[in-house]
């Protein structure tokens, strides 16, 4: 009776230790919406249909402290700690396992901008980012249409003041913390946003 | 006989015939008792026919359990979905052993297995008119004990004053009061006051503010036993403590908060349940624990022409719901992230409310030292980021106690310590605590913090309504969108308290049941 009971003990020990291991999956969709499109009153966007070289880069970022570590980049730190927990590879493909079955939304345009401006300003961006704001993987520059706005307008701010982008480790982000930081003023980032709107 | 009752004359006369509860009814009819209204618990009609109507209950939180136990003793077919892996929302108390569930830092609670270590993560007290909790702590055999939240005898801590040295709560709260009365009574002069005041008028104000101060003949304070005493030794003389520097006092933020223990949801009585707060969620458990499915997020809520269709994902399945009815507390700060077809003039209330970062620490510490400096439960303020330090009043003269080490309102130092890393948090709290009690640090065995805007299936507490947003969504959110009803303390004047979270339940539940008898009649005259 006592082995079992010490048997028992050490599988409950064993089964703790994997639970706190192992992170669910399911605590995504807690920030991140159903199926991953987005939750605007807690500023987490939408990762539905992100491309998973895009998801797989910044869950490293947010891991190894490259990202959302920027005393001003509160919603950025609310994610750290989530990447630090998913550790190595196996966490990471997990994850983009589990976002790639997620049915992705066209989330609702919100930011309003100048259009014709926005389209003047976006030739720079579509150098990377494609024409249509589809995305080039081989310059690292992830896809744009259809992603919530809202988290584009955040992260253009984020990258001209220096939140992100900022690690010189981070060589995507200090590329594009560079081009950021030629859009000449606060409306010109609601313009090229509202243009991208326009790509869907 | 025709002489004319007094007052008094009369309510004894209905005591003689009436026993004493007529006498209190009498006493409310002539105004003589203050009373207070109460937010009325809904008489349900009970369901009946072969068709029971469906409720589905999103959130196993205080307002959705207690819908549930109402509605299900009426009848009604009731299911609760709770998103995470346990009821009770942010009533959560932690023993040894149990999963603090925060996103990207999921800690366990490491207290001793003791039935007075535990810490009460959310609510903590119940003041004594929050009358629908405390009759379901009476209906469901909940064992209620004295809260104590406000002592005198707890300290005060500012670096700001004193050089940062504590002292008693009594000391400032007698010693300020003492020099604002005498400043008062010496620069008062009768001819400052309206000619209605006569001389026997400023005579009494006068004394009142004697009084208020404990001044001497002269009208000047000397201290005063309120403050305290040098020493508590009864074998000889004693020796009030001599008053503290005005100077340092004022330059304290104390100031802010020293009524406090004052406010009508703060002050003496108040009640706690006896063994933890979820005592109250196992006592709504033990009627309709049956009905609620934890470890489950819905996913979405479609109003549909029959009612409401909410779909849930359970361990990776998607299950469907139709129900008559839906009670709704799952937090706004959520429900902006869910799918549903709620028209924008209801669902743009989700983002316009903000989310409270309230923050808390417990500490289990080997030996109750306070206790040895004479503080017996309430709280010790100070103006570093931990804010407050409770004491606990169950356990007493135990060896062991789980003391709050912080608890912290605002949404910037909220902010601060969820950046932190778990162990960094216990170590500042351990810090700043030094300064209120020396060797505090040697007493810590284990510490747990909750970030309420962190914590998984929450991610903020309470609901911030600031007037123009109030004035804007209350009405429109409280009320229903078809058949769903938003409920929570989210809905209510009093969030952050569960009394907000059953009064909102109510709201809801007592419209459904007018809905309900009017169809019901609708099929009789038909």
């Amino acid at each position: 009776m006592k082995v079992r009971l010490a048997v028992l003990a050490a599988l409950a020990f064993v089964t703790n230790v994997d639970a706190a291991d192992k992170p669910d999956l399911s605590y995504c969709t807690v920030c991140h919406g159903a199926h991953g499109n987005g939750n605007p009153a807690i500023r987490a966007p939408k990762i539905a249909g992100m491309e998973p070289w895009y998801i797989r880069r910044q869950l490293e970022l947010f891991r190894d402290g490259m990202r959302g570590t920027h005393p001003d980049d509160y919603p950025g730190h609310e994610m750290q700690p989530v990447g630090v927990r998913l550790r190595d590879d196996a966490g990471i493909e997990a994850a983009l396992a589990y976002v790639a079955g997620f049915q992705p939304k066209t989330p609702p345009a919100t930011v309003d901008g100048d259009t014709k401006r926005g389209s003047s300003l976006y030739e720079t961006c579509a150098a990377c980012h494609g024409a249509k704001g589809e995305g080039n993987q081989s310059l690292g520059a992830p896809a744009l249409a259809s992603r919530t706005d809202w988290y584009l307008v955040t992260q253009l701010q984020n990258y001209k003041t220096g939140l992100r982008g900022d690690d010189a480790r981070d060589t995507n982000g200090a590329q594009m913390r560079a081009i950021a930081a030629t859009l000449p003023d606060e409306q010109a980032i609601d313009d090229v946003v509202a243009y991208i709107n326009t790509l869907r | 006989m025709n002489q004319a009752l007094s007052r008094r004359g009369f309510l004894h006369l209905v005591g003689a015939f009436g026993g004493s509860a007529a006498v209190y009814q009498a006493a409310l009819g002539m105004g003589l008792l203050p009373t207070v209204a109460h937010a009325d618990r809904p008489d349900i009609a009970p369901i009946g026919g072969k068709r029971r109507t469906k409720v589905v209950v999103l959130g196993a939180g205080i307002s959705g359990l207690a819908a549930t136990y109402e509605l299900r003793r009426k009848g009604y077919d009731v299911q609760v979905i709770e998103a995470s892996h346990r009821a009770g929302g942010r009533n959560l108390t932690l023993r040894g052993g149990d999963l603090v569930d925060e996103s990207g830092y999921p800690q366990t609670c490491g207290f001793d297995r003791d039935p007075d270590l535990y810490f009460n993560a959310g609510p903590a007290r119940i003041p004594g008119h929050h009358s629908a909790l405390l009759g379901y702590c009476k209906e469901l055999g909940i064992q209620l004990s004295p809260f104590i939240n406000d002592n005198r005898s707890a300290l005060v801590q500012d670096d700001a004053m004193f050089g940062g040295r504590p002292i008693r709560n009594r000391e400032y709260i007698t010693d300020t009061r003492g020099f604002i009365a005498e400043l008062l009574a010496k620069s008062l002069k009768p001819e400052q006051l309206s000619a209605s005041f006569t001389s026997a008028d400023y005579s009494r104000l006068l004394e009142y503010v004697r009084q208020f101060g404990e001044l001497d003949g002269r009208f000047t304070y000397t201290g005063s036993a309120r403050a305290g005493f040098v020493k508590h030794d009864y074998t000889g003389p004693e020796k009030l403590k001599q008053p503290l520097a005005i100077s340092e006092l004022m330059r304290s933020g104390f100031m802010y908060v020293m009524s406090f223990g004052e406010l009508d949801d703060q002050s003496a009585m108040m009640m706690e349940p006896v063994g933890g707060m979820d005592r109250v969620v196992a006592g709504f458990m033990s009627k309709v624990g049956d009905c609620v499915r934890t470890h489950s997020q819905v996913e979405s809520i479609r109003l549909t022409e029959r009612g409401v269709d909410v779909v849930y994902r359970n361990d990776g399945k998607r299950t469907l719901v139709q129900a008559d009815y839906c009670l709704n507390c799952i937090p706004m700060q959520l429900l902006a992230g869910i799918e549903h077809n709620f028209p924008p003039e209801y669902s743009g209330g989700f983002t316009a409310v903000k989310r409270g970062k309230l923050f808390k620490i417990g500490l289990q510490m080997k030996e109750r030292f306070w206790e040895r400096e004479g503080i017996y439960g309430g709280i010790s303020w100070t103006m570093q980021d931990i804010t407050q330090l409770w004491y606990p009043a169950h356990g007493i003269h135990r060896d062991k106690g789980v003391m709050l080490g912080a608890y912290t309102f605002g949404d910037d130092v909220g902010e601060k310590w969820s950046r932190m890393t778990p162990a960094q948090r216990i170590e500042a709290a351990i810090q700043q605590g030094e300064k209120l009690h020396p060797g505090y640090r040697s007493y810590v065995e284990h510490g747990v913090s909750i970030p309420w805007h962190r914590m998984n299936h929450m991610l903020g507490c309470s609901a911030r309504w600031d007037d123009s947003v109030r004035d804007q969504w209350f009405k429109r959110l409280q009320a229903p969108v078809g058949a769903h009803y938003l409920i929570g303390d989210q809905l209510s004047y009093h969030s952050g308290w569960q009394e907000g979270a059953i009064h909102s339940a109510y709201h809801a539940i007592a419209d459904i049941d007018k809905r309900v008898r009017g169809q019901a009649a609708q099929v009789v005259a038909a």
